[in-house]
């Protein structure tokens, strides 16, 4: 049982680790900041929940404030991500390369304020 | 009072979760403290958790766990793949995602669940309901996102919208 949970828990830290390096990358190798946002606010936040889960089996912190702390991240993590997207977007931070933009017609119909 | 059990049942439950301590002690303290906390909460405070909808909260948000975990894997192994790419294969773009009009915390949680996949990001919510998302690729978005917006639809309005 001990090594079962222990291989549990070093696959867990290998998998938390490695989204973390890819959240790294993606920073370092997109080109702007909403682009970045993906990177740095999602797989990174992925990567910091492995960690949690392998921590909380790992040591002696009981497990359930694990489970508390990760219920508190993943509520969170959305909505800064979010929010530093918008106020990027309504500071007129410009997009890279952009295929498609429904929200700039849509700003450019009304009166240029909030939607 | 509805309100005041709520918050009691939510906050007793957190508590305990934090000190991770099944003691009668424990409990009992646990009780009096999320009691305080909720006589002082306002009358007015928008009611979040409503203790007598607990058994479809139970079924309905298992099932929304689900479908939120299995989004969010798939976004994060497309997006691993993007910036792993030696030719970094992006497609970035902002499209319309349609809601339409709900209850502000089914949106909320809607938004949410699409903001918390890797590769999708909610900027804006208009008036009538669209929700604006940036997107890594916009294409696997676009395909994916009106089926996935039905699924979490309907469950979040057997949890909060009847």
């Amino acid at each position: 049982m001990e090594t079962v949970q222990q291989i549990i828990a070093i696959v867990l830290l290998v998998l938390g680790t490695f989204l973390s390096l890819v959240g790294v990358i993606g920073f370092i190798r997109l080109p702007d900041v909403y682009t970045r946002l993906h990177a740095t606010g999602k797989v990174s936040v992925f990567g910091l929940v492995f960690l949690l889960i392998a921590a909380s089996i790992l040591t002696p912190l009981t497990a359930w404030k694990g489970i508390l702390l990760i219920f508190f991240v993943l509520l969170g993590s959305p909505a800064i991500s979010h929010s530093i997207a918008s106020a990027a977007y309504k500071a007129g931070v410009p997009l890279v390369n952009t295929k498609r933009d429904d929200l700039k017609s849509k700003l450019e119909r009304g009166s240029g304020k909030d939607v | 009072m509805l309100l005041y059990l709520s918050s009691l049942l939510v906050l007793f439950v957190i508590y305990l979760m934090l000190t991770g301590n099944g003691s009668l002690s424990n409990l009992v303290l646990g009780l009096i403290v999320a009691a305080i906390i909720s006589l002082l909460m306002p009358k007015n405070t928008p009611m979040l958790v409503r203790i007598d909808r607990l058994p479809r909260y139970l079924w309905a948000g298992l099932q929304y766990a689900v479908v939120v975990i299995w989004d969010v894997i798939r976004g994060g192994i497309s997006t691993a793949r993007i910036v792993l790419d030696p030719k970094l294969p992006l497609k970035p773009g902002i499209v319309a995602i349609p809601y339409g009009k709900k209850s502000e915390l089914g949106s909320a949680f809607s938004a949410h669940a699409i903001t918390l996949s890797p590769g999708e990001l909610v900027i804006e919510i208009d008036s009538e309901g669209n929700m604006y998302t940036h997107a890594l690729n916009v294409d696997e978005t676009l395909a994916a996102a009106e089926a996935g917006q039905a699924k979490r639809t309907r469950l979040l309005d057997v949890m909060f919208d009847s």
